[in-house]
């Protein structure tokens, strides 16, 4: 394949609905990531280092600032990429296998006891919002970012299941399948070979905006200090840590608070992007 | 048709309360997740025999948890909730008076979010302008993607350092009073409500436009107000409303930041501090009634979209 069609071929993909916001989103996306893992390799200061005079305001040297401690506020809000997105990966990845994994399971079984239970039991998680059974549960397990992912496993899987079981219905009665039935494939082959191929999009479409849930959560539990623990570098808890410092401060808030704007609102031009693709236009 | 009606309510009654079953089982097997043993946990492994076995007789962790099940369960239909271990009040004495704070805040920020998105959601999908609704949706999904605790924040920053309009400590609860410590925080959760919701009614004014029955409106010369309401918003407030429900209960949710960085007394930073003192049962019983909210918020809502489109699913 020329260079020219290669071109002409990008074009068309971005004529498409929705391409711009994909293509904007997803270079912001990469912008921040990178960010997040140059400067803290090569930047001039440590995100823990003492480095000046407490709350320094945005100059040459420092443009972000320095906090109230004489930290350097630009190292350590790009080294919070580690923690907001890398967790918040984790966060979503491990309740969408598990979740799309039983949501399709749960809508091939021919079992109705097991399907009722499951589902009510899926209902009963979903009834409450994210963030109180997060920070309920965080009474129990104790505060810190490994309790959080764990608790995003056990709850979060619900939302999943619940998409994955809706679509793995419909997907079983497509004639596609009825063909690979009538052909005599096991029901574990139809399952995992043509089934779950065809629910998974679904649940990773979903995953995406989830990311942006997910990311909301983990720096809100962080400024309620129930996460990520100072001295830890993450954009929700440095934003508590500056609150105390707004009057005469306020880099100490927006610059991290920014930098979380920015990657949640990357990810969601990706999700308007695809979601307009979706649906033709509009 | 009346009859087919009444048994699809009822069909959805049913589900709201096997939903609250599992609220409640929830709500109480949560406890049982701490790894370990939970009077431990709150009372450290230096505390004594005698201490925890005494604490666990509390919380009664002593007896097997099927009966304790059930005790629990009449225990709440009594009213029941539990003591708090920091203060000894009654859980449900701390709930019944935070509770009225914290709907305060989310009846008036519904109350303005729907004020304001109803103009603006007809507006832009009635339109159906591309470069508007392409503005408009940009606008609300940066908005949406901003964190209610920045946006509080950024909030503080402009009228309550700069100008002193919006006080961040204190309370009082009677009604004009309480404004002045309410109206950012409400300001705060309407500007998101209304993203979402005027969101939603665009796109659903944008489909109700292209039915049949919008041109046999026009073609009658029904009058102005009686075609935007009965042919217009009518049938275009149904999925509106479905998410009003839903997102009344994500408010809730929030609240447990944003009334904490407002030190406002409501439900939300009760549990906070309950949290950070390791006080299960005031955890568990706000947890709780969070559950019971959402339910029958969202059982409230099916039933009014069922109302307004009779084509709704519930």
């Amino acid at each position: 394949m020329n260079e020219l069609t290669r071109k002409q071929r990008f074009k068309n993909w971005l004529a498409l609905p929705g391409g711009w916001g994909i293509l904007i989103g997803t270079i912001m996306f990469a912008a921040i990531v990178i960010m997040g893992i140059v400067i803290p390799l090569f930047g001039p200061f440590k995100p823990n280092a003492f480095v000046g005079d407490p709350s320094v305001a945005p100059s040459f040297k420092h443009p972000f600032g320095l906090d109230q401690l004489g930290r350097d506020v630009m190292s350590r809000t790009f080294a919070s990429v580690w923690i907001d997105i890398g967790v918040s990966f984790f966060g979503v990845t491990i309740p969408l296998i598990i979740g799309t994994i039983i949501g399709i399971l749960l809508g091939v079984t021919k079992i109705k006891i097991i399907r009722s239970v499951v589902s009510s039991i899926i209902d009963g998680i979903n009834a409450f919002p994210l963030l109180v059974v997060a920070v309920a549960m965080l009474a129990f397990f104790g505060a810190g970012l490994k309790s959080v992912i764990i608790i995003l496993s056990i709850t979060n899987w619900a939302r999943y299941a619940r998409i994955a079981r809706t679509r793995a219905v419909v997907v079983s009665q497509q004639n596609y399948i009825e063909a690979a039935r009538t052909l005599g494939y096991s029901k574990s082959r139809i399952v995992i070979k043509h089934i779950a191929p065809n629910v998974s999009a679904e649940s990773v479409a979903y995953a995406l905006s989830d990311f942006i849930i997910v990311i909301t959560v983990i720096s809100g539990l962080s400024f309620l200090g129930l996460a990520a623990r100072p001295p830890a570098a993450e954009w929700g808890s440095m934003i508590a840590d500056g609150r105390a410092y707004l009057a005469n401060g306020w880099w100490m808030v927006i610059f991290p608070g920014l930098a979380l704007c920015w990657a949640a609102i990357s990810l969601s031009f990706i999700v308007e992007g695809m979601s307009r693709r979706d649906r033709g236009n509009s | 048709m009346k009859n087919q009606a009444l048994r699809k309510i009822l069909g959805r009654l049913v589900r709201a309360f096997s939903v609250s079953f599992w609220v409640m089982f929830i709500s109480f097997t949560i406890i049982r997740l701490t790894p370990g043993d939970p009077a431990t946990a709150r009372l450290g492994v230096e505390a004594g025999k005698a201490a925890t076995d005494a604490l666990r007789k509390q919380l009664k962790l002593d007896v097997n948890p099927i009966q304790q099940f059930f005790s629990y369960t009449n225990g709440l239909f009594h009213g029941d909730l539990g003591i708090s271990l920091q203060t000894g009040r009654p859980v449900l004495d701390i709930v019944k008076s935070t509770l009225p704070v914290t709907l305060t805040l989310i009846l008036l920020s519904t109350a303005a979010a729907v004020i304001i998105s109803i103009p603006i959601g007809t507006y832009i999908g009635w339109s159906g302008k591309s470069s508007s609704v392409y503005a408009f949706r940009t606008l609300t999904s940066i908005i949406l993607a901003t964190p209610n605790f920045f946006i509080a924040m950024i909030g503080i920053l402009f009228f309550s350092v700069r100008v002193n309009w919006a006080p961040v400590f204190g309370y009082t609860p009677q009604f004009p009073g309480n404004l002045k410590y309410l109206w950012l925080p409400v300001a705060v959760n309407t500007l998101i409500m209304t993203a979402v919701v005027s969101r939603v009614l665009s796109s659903s004014v944008l489909e109700t436009k292209g039915e049949e029955f919008v041109e046999t409106g026009i073609i009658r010369g029904v009058g102005r107000i009686r075609f935007f309401w009965f042919y217009i918003l009518k049938p275009s407030l149904a999925p509106t409303v479905v998410l009003l429900s839903y997102m009344m209960g994500t408010m809730l949710g929030a609240t447990v930041i944003l009334e904490t960085i407002f030190t406002l007394p409501g439900i939300g930073r009760e549990m906070i501090g309950a949290v950070l003192t390791s006080d299960y049962p005031v955890v568990q019983g706000i947890l709780l009634f969070f559950g019971f909210i959402t339910v029958a918020l969202s059982f409230t809502g099916d039933l009014i979209a069922f109302w307004l489109d009779r084509r709704v699913k519930i």
